[in-house]
């Protein structure tokens, strides 16, 4: 039952909706391995009618549609691809969505199709050449160590951190290549577990905690640059 | 304190922030925190950026043409699902 679902949606003819996504949006194998790992109990959910399918589904998952949103526009740094991302991820999302359990992470599944179509599809796509090239920072990687002396910043400096404004710190994180980038965003705005980030990005956890100790690092040390280029070091009297 | 103590403490800086260690792990990082104020500020200076990165990259809404658009996909594919491929 629950395989017919998709099916005639491939031999009807494109709509405004789905032209952009072709045959695509139909097939689904990184949504339906993360769905097989996680539940195992689909065969309840072949009882369950449309309507309450599609109920459920803007219950549950149209919730999440500011955070995607949110996310998508970190990953893309485009508010025009952000929305094509999103609405992406939610057509893919709906065309699975039958054999999601209730009960089991919808946050974390949604994410992980818009982790896999920005990869897949977008990125593919884009061909930015800053796009790539995780592991050409090397150099930045300041020992974990160092933040102990005062090439990094310190408590003294908090308040410099404070005063830097919103763009700063975007610009920082957009600089981040992408899987960094994504990492500190699901680690450190949506708090997801390391657990959940590796399956999100379909990565062991020690990768996931590689992408995360460099992106941070990069971060600190972007934003220490942007503090001392910008005279919101400490002001007098701070030092007391 | 020592600095293997230390190079303790920052190795597993991010996972005590992320509540990733074990509880007697954790407690270990804390009985050295307190008695070690670089390691401590290195933590705070951590925390903040955590605080601030959170704070700028929350409360994005979505604009209303997309929450228009992804309300269509359950009516669309709805509508797809009823109507016969022939």
């Amino acid at each position: 039952m629950s395989t017919t679902a998709a099916a005639p949606a491939r031999e009807r003819p494109a709509t405004n909706l789905f032209e952009r996504l072709g045959s695509y949006a139909m097939t689904l194998p990184a949504a339906d391995e993360a769905l097989s790992a996680a539940t195992g109990a689909g065969a309840d959910l072949a009882t369950q009618t449309d309507d309450e399918r599609v109920a459920r589904f803007e219950r549950d998952a149209l919730v999440f549609l500011d955070q995607l949103y949110g996310a998508a526009l970190r990953m893309t740094r485009n508010p025009s691809d952000a929305e094509d991302l999103v609405q992406d991820t939610y057509v893919k999302a709906f065309a699975s969505f039958h054999q999601f359990t209730p009960g089991t992470n919808l946050k974390a599944w949604l994410y992980r199709i818009l982790t896999n179509s920005f990869i897949n599809t977008y990125r593919k796509k884009q061909r930015q050449p800053q796009i790539s090239g995780g592991d050409q920072i090397e150099d930045w990687q300041l020992a974990r160590a160092e933040a102990h002396t005062s090439d990094g910043l310190r408590t003294a400096e908090m308040d410099a951190l404070d005063r830097m404004p919103d763009s700063a710190v975007t610009d920082a994180m957009n600089a981040l290549s992408p899987d960094f980038r994504l990492a500190v965003y699901l680690a450190d705005v949506e708090g997801f577990s390391y657990k959940e980030i590796a399956e999100i990005m379909g990565t062991p956890i020690g990768t996931v905690m590689s992408r995360l100790n460099r992106g941070r690092n990069q971060l600190r040390v972007a934003l220490a640059d942007f503090a001392r280029e910008h005279g919101l070091g400490r002001r007098g009297g701070d030092d007391d | 304190m020592t600095d293997r103590e230390c190079a303790v403490a920052l190795e597993r800086l991010y996972e005590f922030l992320d509540h990733e260690l074990a509880d007697a792990d954790a407690d270990a990082i804390r009985a050295h925190l307190d008695a070690c104020e670089p390691c401590l500020d290195a933590y705070g200076v951590e925390e903040h950026i955590r605080s601030l990165v959170k704070r700028c990259c929350t409360g994005t809404r979505a604009p209303d043409t997309l929450r228009v658009r992804v309300t269509q996909v359950t009516t669309m594919t709805v509508v797809v699902r009823h109507t016969p491929s022939g």
